[in-house]
């Protein structure tokens, strides 16, 4: 796919990286490569393999074949090198939940080898980024979920790595705190360091400069959200509401031009071709269908509509 | 990797296993209140002084002077008389039948005997099944017959020179068996050791066996992964702080074992200590042994458990180890329990050092270097 290319502004680059357990494929022949400074999302569905992918990018899995560079280390070759430029937030949380916030900051600190002063200086930086002041003495284990991600997300930078690892980061956090987390995210993308970051959430997604997705251990598609959407949901897509619209859906997705049609929300959404079909087209086929239509706007495709048309089509392939 | 980083290194994760530790309260109690507790109840409980054994007496001389014998035997505690019997066979099955655990036969004609300086016998039957206590109480027994033997003869020489007109001059000596180094055989002087080696065996084994074990089921393990940090560091900051927890137990044991039961203290307690950190490779080796061979917190504990229960038992701490059996005895050279308990009985109560304990010293060494290499080496590929 990708070049095996080495330049300078390559953050991460992956080539032909496989993991497999016994005869099933975790993670398929993945390559790609990862800007420097970028936020790349790293998208897919339960078990797709973005984990795996990151415990291998980490040094913290061997992969079964195929290699990559990470902040200019090989990873099967200089494994401490990469652990050394790397930051990861693990999609189960692992600090310690019996220290304090500070006992926590002091022992991954000192594990990277930052001697006291400039770890104390630090620790008062991170503090203060993360909003982490008033819960420096308390417990880990005490902290609601938002803040003990925030936490996680402290101690993974303490030692001001090149690239952070985040596996799905903001999983059962509050909408609020997750705002708040990925306005940080960004603010550290923007002050130079790379982020890999893996989530459930398309609203997020949104965020990243470019997405990979992966589907059943593969790669399946990899470009910014714009160029996503254009390549895998085209065509122009139309909000309806009203009420009976589910049932009607099959009568839309009969009309010449339309690519899809599917719930979404308290409505639908149906997608079409605009040299082929327009809005009065669908919109007659859904009352035909018996629905009273109340309303109906055009609205972008989201990330939604991607993930679900490229995943759809995975299985397909299968 | 420069050694300043190193040792920072090191210092985060003893620093943090001593927070953690400090913070459970449930470690706590185990390596402070536990000792104390099981010093002081061990020490009593396991009673090895013999007193009151039930004895049954057959007096088949009947004479005065048996008579007074009788009287002698049982007159210092460690034999009671709770029933007579006509003959041997009637004695000997009021012993299988757990009436009496000994019975001491006086035959016929036992006084004359004596009295004409012939050889007398006695017969004592002991129950075997506990071999401590009868050893005790057949040592009472010979003690006593040794010494009436003695005036026997002394009154003789007194007679017979009284009647020649002579005077033999007798050395003076008496014997008196002395029990040695614990003369009045206070069992817990001669437990506070072995409970000791014990405390060390199943404080350090256990709580290092369920540290890694923890953090592989918490999931810290993988944070710490990512780190830079070398296995060989994080396997010495974490078990470094239990060396220390282990010395405490020792100086712990030894100060009450000296205060409560006034147990002596005849050896250097440098050695002490230095013969404690050797053992400790061994314990510290074994509970990370274990800890790489489990997933979860309760295998740990399990292991911990299967093996500290066979090295006390094979420690000759509670049964001697000479009275195992054969194809059993070779097993305790395995056990560095046994090796370590007759260095601490050695040093303080016989204040025995390295000169007379370096065969023991030397088996500890080899033994801890070999588990800890080996439990190391294991260390090292499951974290990896
Ligand atoms: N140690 C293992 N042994 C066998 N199979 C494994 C192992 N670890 C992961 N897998 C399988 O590999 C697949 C990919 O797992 P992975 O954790 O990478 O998924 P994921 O994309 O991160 O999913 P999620 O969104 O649930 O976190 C899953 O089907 C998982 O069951
Ligand atoms: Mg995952």
């Amino acid at each position: 796919m990708n070049p095996p290319a080495t330049a300078p502004d390559h953050a991460i680059v992956v080539e032909d990286l496989s993991r497999h357990y016994g005869p099933f494929r975790a993670v398929d022949r993945v390559s790609f490569h990862v800007e420097r400074g970028e936020i790349f999302g790293w998208l897919g569905a339960n078990g797709a393999g973005k984990s795996t992918t990151i415990r291998m990018l980490c040094g913290l899995l061997q992969p079964t074949s195929g290699d990559a560079t990470v902040a200019g280390h090989r990873i099967s070759r200089d494994p401490e090198g990469v652990k050394r430029s790397i930051g990861y937030m693990s999609q189960k949380f692992s600090l310690y939940l019996d220290l304090t916030v500070e006992a926590n900051m002091e022992f991954f600190g000192g594990a990277y080898g930052i001697p006291r002063r400039p770890l104390r200086h630090r620790m008062e930086e991170i503090v203060g980024l993360t909003g982490l002041a008033e819960y420096r003495g308390a417990t880990t284990g005490q902290l609601p979920g938002g803040i003990r991600q925030r936490l996680a997300l402290g101690c993974a930078m303490l030692h001001r790595p090149e690239i952070l690892f985040l596996d799905e980061p903001t999983a059962g956090v509050d909408p609020v705190s997750r705002r708040d987390f990925w306005r940080l995210i960004r603010r550290l993308a923007g002050e130079g360091t790379t982020v890999f970051v893996t989530t459930h959430y398309m609203d997020e997604a949104e965020y990243c400069a470019r997405i990979g997705l992966m589907v059943d251990g593969h790669l399946v598609a990899l470009d910014d959200p714009a160029g996503l959407k254009r390549v895998h949901v085209p065509g122009r897509v139309l909000d309806v509401r009203g009420e009976g619209l589910v049932a009607a859906l099959p009568t839309a997705r009969e009309v010449p031009g339309v690519m899809a049609a599917e719930p979404f929300g308290a409505g639908v959404h149906v997608r079409f071709d605009t040299g082929t079909c327009d809005d009065a087209r669908v919109l007659g086929a859904l009352r035909e269908g018996g629905a009273r239509v109340a309303g109906a706007e055009p609205v972008e495709a989201t990330l939604e509509d991607v993930f679900l048309a490229v995943v759809a089509r995975g299985k397909e392939w299968e | 990797m420069d050694t300043r980083m190193l040792w920072i290194q090191l210092v985060a994760v003893m620093v943090k296993e001593v927070r953690q530790t400090v913070r459970d309260k449930r470690v706590m109690f185990l390596l402070l209140v536990m000792p104390l507790v099981q010093l002081i109840v061990f020490s009593y409980a396991v009673n090895f002084e013999v007193d009151d054994v039930p004895t049954v007496v057959v007096d088949r001389d009947d004479s005065a002077a048996s008579r007074r014998y009788v009287a002698g035997l049982l007159a210092d505690g460690t034999l009671t008389e709770v029933a007579r019997a006509g003959d041997e066979g009637e004695a000997e099955r009021m012993v299988e039948a757990d009436v009496a655990k000994a019975a001491i036969i006086i035959p016929r004609g036992l006084s004359r005997d004596l009295a004409r300086g012939r050889p007398a016998q006695l017969q004592v039957v002991m129950d075997g099944t506990d071999p401590t206590r009868a050893g005790v109480a057949a040592g009472a027994v010979s003690r006593y017959f040794g010494e009436v033997a003695l005036d026997l003869a002394l009154e003789r020489l007194r007679i017979r020179d009284a009647a020649l007109g002579t005077t033999t001059r007798v050395p003076g000596v008496r014997m008196e068996p002395r029990i040695a180094y614990n003369p009045r055989l206070i069992t817990a002087v001669y437990m506070v050791p072995g409970i000791a080696a014990m405390l060390v065996l199943m404080i350090t084994t256990i709580v290092t066996a369920m540290g890694l074990a923890r953090e592989r089921e918490m999931g810290t393990l993988e944070q710490v992964l990512v780190t830079p940090i070398r296995p060989a560091v994080l396997m010495v900051g974490k078990l470094a702080p239990y060396v220390v927890v282990g010395l405490l137990d020792v100086a712990l044991a030894v100060t009450v074992g000296a205060w409560v039961f006034e147990m002596p203290i005849r050896g250097d307690l440098t050695f002490l200590f230095g013969a404690t950190a050797l053992y400790l490779m061994s314990t510290l080796g074994i509970g990370l042994f274990i800890s790489t061979a489990s997933t979860s917190q309760q295998q740990a504990f399990m292991g911990g458990f299967l093996f500290i229960l066979p090295a006390v038992l094979l420690s000759g701490n509670m049964t001697p180890i000479h009275s195992m059996p054969d194809w059993l005895q070779p097993v305790t050279w395995l056990n560095p329990l046994r090796w370590y308990i007759e260095i601490v009985r050695g040093n303080l109560l016989r204040g025995a050092g390295a000169a007379d304990l370096w065969p023991q010293l030397v088996i500890l060494a080899v033994m801890g270097m070999g588990i800890l290499v080996v439990a190391s080496m294991r260390f090292r590929k499951r974290v990896v």
